[in-house]
């Protein structure tokens, strides 16, 4: 009856569809008895669908018949017809013929003979679009309770789709022939009054979702529902409940039925068991399996296996008392300050208390303030006790246990007692004239034997004479247009004033005019100088073999410079980079590093003669000297410096100072000393009663130590110019006791020399007598230091 | 004048006025005084003048408290003394001093390495005595190039003295003084002492003479120092020799003929003079000296007493008479000047010393040779080659150092000598410093150049005239030098 109803509804809507249906259908018999249910008539033209309520459909069909065909009634009644309807079905029902064309599964033959039968047949022959025969074949009627899958459901191909989209049609989906499916009737108000007063069994007012009917419940679905909400079993079951019957009990029977002995795994241990357990066992040993702990617990026990403690005198053992043994520390004995109540001196004032709150608590005395209370029972709990415990067990870890043997040696002590700088005065200080002239660097300086000129000479062939105090120059010659003149040097003797330079490979001997150049020591000098000559004319210098070049050729430089008072010109093989004076004066030595083998000459001024005292050299010559009191001659190569005895010819000392380069070394006066000045920085002093190694080695310097000199006229004092524009000042003094070891003391630095192109100073002198010195710098001057 | 100092509020000091101006003493009664705590030098000169003390007018005063100025107010001197303000101070005032201003420049073609005064009050001036016509005073100064200058005292040049050729020195002079107006001597780096006659035609020319050669030094002469009165020179040279010479023609020795230049060298020949001039010897040669000899002087009282120094750190006390020495002082530096300061009381004078370590010794020659250092002079930066006396008075000194200062220095303010200064004795600071004119710019003054580059001063005169100084500048400078230091 619901889906009766929903029918109607639908066919007052749709009306149009069917018509459509009854046109499609060609069969106007039996139409009505078929749509007694939409649903069949869906089923009869659909091959698909199933539908749930089929059978309770069919079986209401033979009561509803009349109503059914009234309702067809109201139904055309109700529909306005009209062209555009009749054009539809047209339409419709060519299609619906074209469709039937294509009908397959059908043999011709079969359906000849059913024409033949007329009755028997199940179908129809029609003409078709074309005019042919067609076979129309009825719907097959499988009979009640067919097994037929087919027939089951009136099928709505429309898919899954909801019934809603359409809701704007006539038509709900259509079958699977293609034909549209009409929206069943729906009922009026009086319908619906109606339906409302006999409301049929198992009717829900649900709506099938995918058909659209009516959903109704059968008489044992509603019974189901019944039984569901009684709360009874949905099925009816006689009892749900029955009582177990105990065919196998665990009672043991005093008569058992079967004597049968126990089997004797009733009573052995299963070892299947047992070895699974000692799996588990040994999973859990090995910590593979964990106990179950809840996660807080586990987590809790985690943070706590982080923090370990460990008891740092666990494994002390107790150890016999000895002298090294420390035990602990014990606390000091509370005091009268930490009293409760303390005697008032003991109390702090108010400055006092001021003064401990402003300090740091680590630069406090003590960590309290002492503090009165009237009774016992009044003190407070001290509050930093964890703390104090805290810091009492970190002194007690942090304390050595052990005691160290440690020197208790002050490291100042250690060094030698130097005498403080100022108490070693004089020694220069301060430059305090500056010899400014020079085109170039000056490479040698040199102060007379009386104190009062200076000689220079610089990279302009220029040799120069000042006043010292003044910085007044007062002669100047040219030696050479291209040379620089290397050195000069001043004959030591007062007897004559000559300076001695060296340019290139030509050493000149002259007489500057000077200010102390009286005409009888003008005349002296001269004398000095030309005496050689007669020697030379005599014949006396034939020893050498005819043709052999002579290894330093004496001369008269030319009349232009002989006006200047340049009196002697001596060329020598190579270029000459030291002179050095006998102090007699008579001799003079000279190195030409490039020399080879004429690379150190002996001049001898009043012979003017010219040896080579050494035939072979090890080492190239660096510098040379004569020694200030005995016949020896000190010859420095690149690592050591020979010392040789004149008049025994014979090698006396091999003085090997360790420096890979050395560029100048100066004899104390004492003669006993030497000082060694190295292209790698050095200084060395060097004791030569004491060692062939260096007594002391000083590296103060940044660069190269170009010259070093020792003050000649009784002043403890000795310098060095280096390469870094400053001069170093040492006080040296050389006991008279054979046994104490010299004084060395840097005592001034002086700086002013500028650096130009990494070369610094060059060459240093001392005056004769007083604590100056005058150093020649590479920018262009010369400066007298007091 | 007494209202504000009732007025001043704030504490009062007691002080007491006294002086060693005979002319500028206050009556006993007036001679303490209530003043304010706060008041300071130019107030108590105020005080001083005003018609209730000294009813002088408005002479500057400068007050000494215990032997120095007082350059604070007498509040900040108490404090800085740690004294009481109920202290009685004893002040000492004297004559205000006036900075040595520069006045003038003389141009010249070379380092200036002399210069001497003569005017009415310099000793050259009493020398000639009626023959110095007022107002004609006269700047001699000597120069690296040999000549010897003659300015008027506004600067400009009267007479050169001829070159080498001619019968001047052949090479630069060192040292060069006033005999009388009409009378110069000059020595130099030629070795010789050159006695000069000096004739003016008029305010604007004259002419220098060479009257005598000396010969006798083996060295440089380095300085020269002149008695007009007696005509007599006294040389310090590098030979370490001292010279005692005579300027008149008829008393001077014959000269050793070996130290004449003679002919036997072709350059000798060649500076051979046109001029012949006699040539002399000195009256003594006194080699005293182990080195260098810088300065000789004569003793200001007695002029039969020298005293040289030397480079040998010594200074001689020499008896003209005999040529002896008479007494030794020793140092512990190079002495490179040397300066003879008159004392009032009479007697043998205070000598100042300039060294090569920078400063000044005072040397009092009567002393044992033991302690003979009796004040240092500290100031300078360089070498001191030059000394001269205040014209004025006994206590005040100007020192020309390489530094390129010169320096005033009052000997009555002393302190005792710092630690580091050696700890013994007193020592002295300058009062004033005058640099060279030459050094500052536009810019104002520049930074001392180091070693005294360029702007060494070798020369110092003290006159009536004003502070005379010539250096490496090619310049003699003039310092206003009256009332440079109190009296």
């Amino acid at each position: 009856m619901g889906s009766k109803l929903t029918d109607k509804k639908r066919k007052q809507v749709e009306s149009d569809s069917e018509s459509d249906n009854e046109l499609a259908n060609g069969l106007f018999d039996g139409v009505l008895s078929q749509s007694e249910s939409d649903d069949d008539d869906y089923i009869a033209s659909g091959d698909e669908d199933e539908d749930v309520d089929d059978s309770g459909s069919e079986d209401s069909e033979g009561t509803d018949d009349d109503e059914d065909e009234n309702d067809d009634g109201f139904s055309s009644d109700e529909i306005p017809s009209d062209v555009e309807h009749e054009d539809e079905m047209d339409k419709l029902a060519k299609k619906q013929e074209e469709l039937e064309i294509t009908e397959p599964g059908v043999d011709p033959k079969p359906r000849k003979k059913a024409e033949e039968e007329e009755e028997g047949r199940n179908y129809r022959i029609e003409k078709d679009a074309n005019g042919g025969e067609r076979y129309v074949y009825d719907e097959i009627d499988p009979v009640y309770d067919s097994d037929d899958t087919d027939f089951n459901e009136p099928a709505n191909t429309i898919g899954n789709i909801p019934l809603s989209f359409y809701d704007s049609y006539p038509h709900i989906g259509y079958d699977i022939n293609g034909k549209k499916i009409m929206r069943p009737a729906t009922g009026d108000a009086l319908q619906s009054l109606l339906d409302s007063i006999e409301v049929p069994e198992g009717w829900t007012g649900l709506t099938d979702i995918n058909t659209g009917n009516p959903l109704n419940l059968t008489k044992e679905e509603l019974e189901l529902v019944r039984r569901v909400q009684m709360g009874l079993l949905p099925e009816d079951v006689e009892d749900p409940y029955p009582d177990t019957v105990e065919w196998f009990t665990s009672v043991e029977e005093k008569m058992p039925l079967s004597a049968a002995p126990e089997p004797k795994r009733r009573f052995v241990p299963s070892k299947n068991e047992a070895k699974q357990i000692m799996k588990l066992v040994r999973a859990i040993r090995e910590g593979r399996i964990l106990p179950y702990k809840p996660p807080e617990e586990r987590e809790k026990e985690l943070e706590e296996q982080e923090e370990q403690y460990f008891d740092l005198w666990q494994n002390e053992e107790p150890r016999a008392p000895n002298p090294m043994h420390i035990p602990a520390p014990k606390l000091p004995p509370p005091g009268y300050d930490l009293s409760y109540n303390p005697p008032e001196e003991y109390l702090p004032t108010k400055e006092e208390r001021e003064a401990w709150e402003k300090e740091d608590p680590e630069d406090r005395e003590k960590d309290y303030l002492p503090t009165k209370y009237d009774a016992l029972r009044k003190v407070p709990a001290w509050g930093s006790f964890v703390k104090e415990r805290f810091e009492r067990c970190m002194d007690l870890y942090l304390a050595p246990r052990v005691r160290k043997n440690r020197l208790n040696i002050d490291p100042n002590s250690l060094l030698p007692k130097l005498p403080s700088p100022s108490e070693l005065k004089p020694f220069p200080t301060v430059v305090q004239t500056i010899f400014r002239g020079h085109d170039g660097r000056v490479r040698s300086v040199a102060i007379d034997p009386t104190g009062v000129a200076l000689a220079t000479g610089g990279d302009d062939g220029t040799v120069r004479v000042w006043e010292l105090l003044t910085g007044r120059q007062v002669w100047s010659v040219k030696l050479s247009s291209d040379e620089p003149v290397n050195t000069v040097r001043w004959r030591p003797t007062k007897d004559a004033f000559i300076l001695a330079a060296a340019a290139g490979e030509d050493i000149f001997l002259m007489v500057p005019t000077h200010a102390s150049v009286t005409p009888a020591l003008d005349q002296a000098s001269r004398d000095i100088l030309s005496a050689g000559f007669g020697y030379a004319t005599n014949g006396q210098q034939q020893q050498l073999a005819p043709g052999k070049e002579p290894p330093g050729k004496w001369s008269r430089p030319g009349t232009k410079l002989e006006d200047e008072g340049v009196l002697i010109k001596i060329t020598v093989r190579s270029a000459v980079k030291v002179i050095n004076w006998h102090r007699r004066g008579d001799h003079f030595c000279t190195v030409s590093p490039r020399g080879q083998r004429s690379s150190v000459a002996i001049h001898t001024l009043s012979k003017h003669l010219t040896q080579i005292p050494f035939r072979k050299l090890a080492g190239l010559a660096q510098t040379a000297a004569f020694h200030p009191l005995r016949p020896l001659f000190f010859v420095a190569t690149q690592r050591t410096i020979r010392c040789y005895d004149l008049q025994k010819l014979e090698l006396v000392k091999i003085v090997q100072p360790g420096a890979k380069w050395i560029s100048s070394f100066d004899i104390h006066p004492g003669g006993d000393n030497l000082i060694v000045g190295s292209y790698d920085k050095r200084l060395l002093w060097h004791d030569l009663d004491l060692s062939n190694r260096p007594y002391k080695t000083m590296r103060f310097h940044g660069e190269a130590i170009r010259q070093v000199r020792y003050h000649k006229g009784g002043l403890p004092l000795f310098a060095d110019a280096s390469d870094d524009g400053t001069l170093q000042i040492f006080h040296g003094k050389v006991p008279n006791d054979q046994l104490e070891n010299p004084t060395i003391v840097p005592v001034k630095m002086l700086k002013g020399h500028k650096v130009v192109s990494k070369l610094g100073v060059l060459d240093i002198d001392w005056h004769p007598r007083e604590p100056w010195c005058v150093s020649a710098g590479a920018d262009g001057t010369a400066r007298l230091w007091m | 004048m007494d209202e504000p100092m009732v007025d001043a509020p704030g504490q009062q000091v007691k002080v007491t006025f006294t002086t060693t101006e005979t002319d500028l003493q206050l009556p006993e009664t007036k001679r303490q005084l209530l003043v304010p705590a706060d008041i300071r030098r130019y107030g108590l000169s105020r005080i001083l003048n005003s018609e209730s003390m000294l009813d002088t007018g408005s002479i500057p005063f400068d007050f000494l408290i215990n032997g120095s100025f007082l350059r604070t107010s007498l509040q900040d001197y108490l404090v800085a003394n740690g004294l009481s303000l109920e202290t009685n101070l004893t002040l000492q005032y004297v004559r205000s001093l006036i900075p040595p201003v520069y006045e003038a420049s003389f141009e010249h073609d070379d380092w200036v390495s002399a210069v001497d005064v003569l005017s009415a009050a310099s000793p050259a001036g009493r020398w000639s005595g009626d023959s110095f016509q007022h107002g004609h005073d006269r700047i001699l100064s000597a120069s690296y190039d040999g000549l010897l200058r003659i300015w008027n005292a506004s600067g400009q040049v009267i007479t050169t003295s001829p070159s080498g050729s001619h019968g001047g020195h052949t090479a630069s002079v060192k040292a060069a003084k006033f005999l009388t107006s009409s009378q110069l001597a000059s020595a130099g780096m030629d070795r010789t002492v050159r006695v000069w006659k000096y004739t003016e035609a008029d305010a604007f020319s004259g002419e220098l003479k060479p009257t005598l050669e000396l010969y006798g030094h083996a060295g440089s002469v380095d300085s020269l120092e002149v008695d007009g009165a007696s005509r007599r020179l006294l040389t310090a040279s590098a030979d370490g020799a001292i010279g005692f010479w005579s300027a008149a023609k008829a008393s001077a020795p014959e000269a050793d003929a070996s130290l004449l230049p003679n002919a036997h060298t072709s350059k000798r020949r060649r500076l051979a003079t046109s001029v012949t001039v006699a040539q002399r010897g000195p009256l003594f040669l006194m080699p005293v000296h182990t080195a260098p000899a810088t300065a000789a002087v004569f003793d200001p009282r007695d002029r039969t007493v020298a005293y040289s120094a030397s480079q040998d750190h010594t200074v001689r006390t020499l008896d003209l008479t005999t040529g002896a020495v008479v007494s030794t002082l020793a140092t512990s530096h190079p002495l490179l000047s040397l300066c003879a300061v008159p004392r009032a009381g009479g007697g043998s004078p205070l000598l100042a010393a300039g060294t090569s370590a920078r400063h000044i010794t005072m040397l009092d020659p009567r002393a044992s040779t033991a302690a003979t250092s009796v004040m240092t002079l500290r100031g300078h930066a360089n070498k001191v080659v030059s000394i001269a006396a205040s014209p004025d008075n006994d206590y005040s000194l100007v020192s020309a150092s390489h530094d390129g200062t010169c320096r005033i220095w009052d000997l009555r303010s002393v302190r005792p000598a710092a630690k580091d200064e050696g700890g013994m004795g007193s020592v002295s600071e300058p009062v004033y410093v005058i640099e060279r004119e030459s050094l500052k710019t536009d810019k104002g003054a520049k930074k001392r150049p180091a070693g005294g580059e360029g702007c060494k001063v070798f020369s110092v005169v003290w006159d009536r005239l004003g502070i005379f100084s010539g250096g490496e500048d090619k310049k003699v400078q003039v310092n206003s030098g009256r009332n440079v230091v109190a009296d």
